[in-house]
């Protein structure tokens, strides 16, 4: 039984060593926000806030021209303890700043503290604990990744830090320094430059690409690009409205976002939120009035629609509506004789809107003026 | 010439100035005076926190007369007051479970200070703390005060109830201010004040725990680079201050790197930390600035942290938990973790069980799907009639009072108290007897999420 074991585990560890003596870079992926191939890589000098003295950025591109990854070399030593190893690795961005993947040059291998070289597992734990761009390493100081006492003070206990035992869930286990490098590096000042990089290239065509990505922060970052950076074409404009539903909050918050002022130009564009409004959640609702306010003039249709809802609204959207029908001048007889029905609402907090709209407004109508004095009557 | 009048003379003679032209600065007054007076309401919201702007601003947009009763000076409470500036969870399991007015309030000023919402499709469990909405408290206590006297709220700042009796359905409400003395009648009463004081002047029974969560004086600290601290020796001498007694062990959890790291970010704790009444505030307050003070002097002292300074500091300190009614209901931490639909669930509440104690915190997340709901019942203050409680100081056992207590889940506790108050109004009965469709239906109608229907 055990001979078996000792077997296996032989065959085991001659097959580790086997793949770091390939002709072929190790590498470790995630799946990319673009999933063309690169054609061409383009590289960029910057002067990086890090420690490295490599300051090359390397951009790959498809053969349509669009940037597909970014990568840099990180060659630099981990230490601690007053001992070091060398960690030299590549490290992938995807065109949104998000991690893509490392890749070990031929004949390269990372190590644990014991010197033992990481597994196949350990690789994948890796790749993904570095794609986690939330992870408590980005909180930690270098003093702070293992367990220790903190002190040791004659008289007083010593205190193990709590932070550290959490750590162990966040390192690759025997290699808290190489995951706390790796993923300050991914983390740094390198991903703002793709970030930049990527933005100068931006198209309606690109962001429409990132907005198909499986991944729901590439989504975001590229509504979050959008408005102030591209000028939506037909494409894009239906893509943001398919993300203006209630499925997705955070996607349908940033698409609203996205719309700019000069895209509210468009009377189809307008209809076709006054339809996503029919259908919105009241968070969603508000959010949508609040961008017809930025709109250069209000649809025909749009102010119409609305005035027919005003009697099923809840009282805070009938005060949305009513500021919208203000900021556009509203102050026709059909919309006012529509607002003045609600003098007759039982909640006073909406009849007393009304009655300030209509004083406002101040209606050249008989019937309207009559239905304001007997409110004012009425006193509710 | 009276004394006043002739030292106004003078001092405008003195100056060269003919008396003729002077313009007299002085006038002598009548004698100050409390101003009694009566009032009438619908209902009356004693505690204008987290749950109580909710509350007040619900029964005023559904039409109600509204008298809100704050005995600070600004509105919002533990999220502005008490520098607790993120109000989450709104969001689990990639969907929305608190919304309403509260959400609606944080998206305004999220908006209004061109700050970005996080991304909520990001997993919940340990990650919950991505989910929290960042705002800045001073714009949303403004916000506040404006929505209440949007929605017709009377606000009545620096005013305290000191009698609560209820006789022919009706309830009279007596307070003390600066300088005024007014009684209140109304037919319903709701008590946002955290600590159920309005439920104890009412004569319900409360409940409480032999030893209480700490308490938090937020504040902000600056002036060094915490990169550059050589963290060891300031270890060993943070404890050798507590050894001598210089600085407690407490105060900040026994964690010196942590409090500079976070720069004062919700890192004290202020053991026994009670709010309940102006003795216990001011014991917490005091307690809270002192260990401040204390650890500020400690810091100068060190290496690389001689410029520490205080950047911001709170007013008041926040408190974490004291009383909680004995309500018709009581939820358990196993309702809680195992998200019971109640029948009458009127709100959702969503966070881990975040029981903080000495040593610090560490959440007992829920598990993946799990939604805890609010019944109406816990609301209630067993034997009582028109009284209704919204907020951590609702009927609920330890544990799950350490979830619940969190602003998202007192927001959807206040709209739900506002609403069922409105139509205990409007159909002349007591919370409990408002029939539960009708109740939902006025809530979901204001844009809150209602357990089993949305």
């Amino acid at each position: 039984m055990n001979r078996c074991r000792v077997f296996f585990e032989l065959i085991v560890l001659v097959l580790a060593v086997s793949a770091f003596r390939s002709d072929q870079p190790t590498r470790y992926f995630l799946y990319p926000t673009i999933a063309l191939k690169p054609a061409s890589v383009q590289s960029f000098t910057f002067e990086f806030d890090d420690e490295l003295s490599d300051d090359t950025l390397f951009q790959n591109r498809s053969k349509e021209g669009y940037p597909v990854s970014y990568y840099r070399r990180l060659k630099a030593s981990v230490c601690f303890d007053e001992k070091c190893r060398l960690l030299d690795v590549v490290i992938y961005w995807n065109i949104t700043g998000r991690y893509l993947g490392f890749e070990l040059p031929v004949k390269e291998f990372l190590s644990k503290s014991d010197h033992e070289p990481f597994t196949d597992e350990e690789y994948h734990r890796l790749n993904a604990l570095l794609a986690d761009g939330q992870s408590p390493l980005g909180n930690l100081s270098y003093e702070e990744l293992v367990p220790r006492p903190y002190f040791s003070v004659k008289g007083i206990d010593a205190v193990t830090s709590a932070t550290a035992k959490n750590v162990l869930d966040y390192i690759v286990k025997g290699a808290a320094y190489t995951t706390y490098k790796m993923w300050h590096f991914i983390y740094g000042p390198t991903k703002n430059r793709v970030e930049e990089l990527t933005t100068k290239s931006l198209s309606p065509a690109l962001v429409l690409k990132i907005l198909e990505s499986d991944d729901p922060s590439d989504k975001l970052w590229a509504l979050n690009h959008i408005n102030g950076f591209v000028k939506p074409d037909r494409a894009l404009r239906d893509q943001l409205l398919d993300f203006i539903n209630n499925s997705n909050f955070s996607l349908s918050e940033r698409a609203i976002h996205a719309i700019s002022a000069a895209d509210l130009r468009s009377d189809s564009l307008q209809l076709s939120l006054l339809a996503k409004f029919n259908q919105a959640d009241y968070s969603q609702k508000k959010l949508l009035i609040k961008k017809m306010n930025e709109a250069p003039f209000l649809n025909a249709e749009v102010k119409n629609n609305l005035a027919d809802q005003l009697q099923k609204l809840n009282a805070e959207l009938i005060g949305d509506v009513l500021g919208l029908y203000q900021k556009f001048a509203v102050k026709d007889l059909e919309i006012c004789g529509k607002v003045s029905k609600l003098l007759h609402n039982e909640n006073r907090f909406i009849s007393q809107k009304a009655l300030k709209f209509l004083e406002n407004a101040n209606p050249d109508d008989q019937v309207i003026a009559k239905e304001m004095a007997d409110y004012r009557l009425r006193k509710p | 010439m009276k004394r006043r009048s002739a030292l106004a003379s003078i001092g405008a003679f003195s100056f060269g100035i003919g008396a003729k032209d002077a313009v007299p600065v002085e006038i002598e007054r009548e004698p100050y005076k409390v101003k009694k007076q009566s009032l009438k309401t619908d209902i009356v919201v004693v505690g204008g926190g987290t749950a109580g702007v909710i509350a007040a601003i619900q029964a005023g947009r559904a039409g109600r007369k509204v008298i809100l009763i704050e005995n600070g000076s600004q509105l919002g409470g533990t999220t502005t007051t008490g520098g607790v500036a993120f109000p989450g969870i709104f969001f689990a399991w990639g969907k929305q479970v608190i919304g309403g007015i509260g959400w609606e309030l944080v998206q305004e000023a999220v908006a209004l200070n061109d700050d970005t919402l996080p991304d909520f499709s990001i997993p919940h469990g340990r990650h919950h703390p991505r989910h929290q909405v960042r705002l800045n408290g001073q714009l949303y206590a403004m916000l506040l005060e404006e929505k209440c006297l949007e929605a017709g709220v009377q606000l009545r700042f620096y005013e305290t109830p000191i009698r609560l009796a209820f006789q022919n359905n009706t309830w009279t409400v007596e307070t003390i201010g600066k300088g005024t003395h007014t009684e209140i009648t109304c037919q319903q009463l709701i008590d946002c004040t955290g600590n159920g004081y309005a439920a104890h002047l009412a004569g319900y029974k409360l409940l409480r725990e032999a030893e209480t969560q700490p308490g938090t004086l937020m504040f902000q600290i600056g002036g060094y680079d915490f990169k550059s601290l050589d963290l060891k020796m300031i270890q060993t001498r943070y404890q050798e201050a507590i050894s001598k007694g210089i600085l407690v062990k407490t105060d900040f959890r026994n964690n010196i790197v942590g409090l500079l790291k976070s720069e004062g970010d919700n890192i004290q704790h202020i053991l026994g930390a009670d709010s309940t009444t102006s003795e216990t505030h001011s014991l917490a307050n005091i307690k809270g600035r002192t260990a401040l003070l204390n650890t500020l002097r400690f810091l100068r002292t060190l290496p690389g942290l001689e410029k520490t300074r205080i950047i911001d500091m709170q007013n008041e300190t926040g408190v974490r938990e004291t009383y909680r009614i004995d309500g018709l209901y009581k939820i358990t931490h196993e309702d809680y973790v195992t998200g019971k639909l109640f029948d009458d669930a009127v709100s959702y509440s969503y966070y881990p069980i975040d029981v903080h104690d000495e040593n610090g915190v560490v959440p007992d997340h829920l598990k993946e799907g799990v939604v805890p709901s609010v019944p109406l019942r816990a609301l209630i203050p067993k034997n009582s009639k028109n009284f209704l409680v919204a907020g951590r100081c609702l009927s609920s056992d330890r544990l799950a009072n350490s979830a619940l207590r969190v602003q998202a889940s007192c927001m959807g506790m206040g709209q739900a108290a506002g609403a069922a108050a409105v139509l205990a109004c409007k159909l002349n009965k007591t919370p409990g007897e408002v029939p539960m469709k009708d109740l939902r239906q006025l809530i979901a109608e204001h844009g809150g999420i209602v357990p089993g229907i949305a």
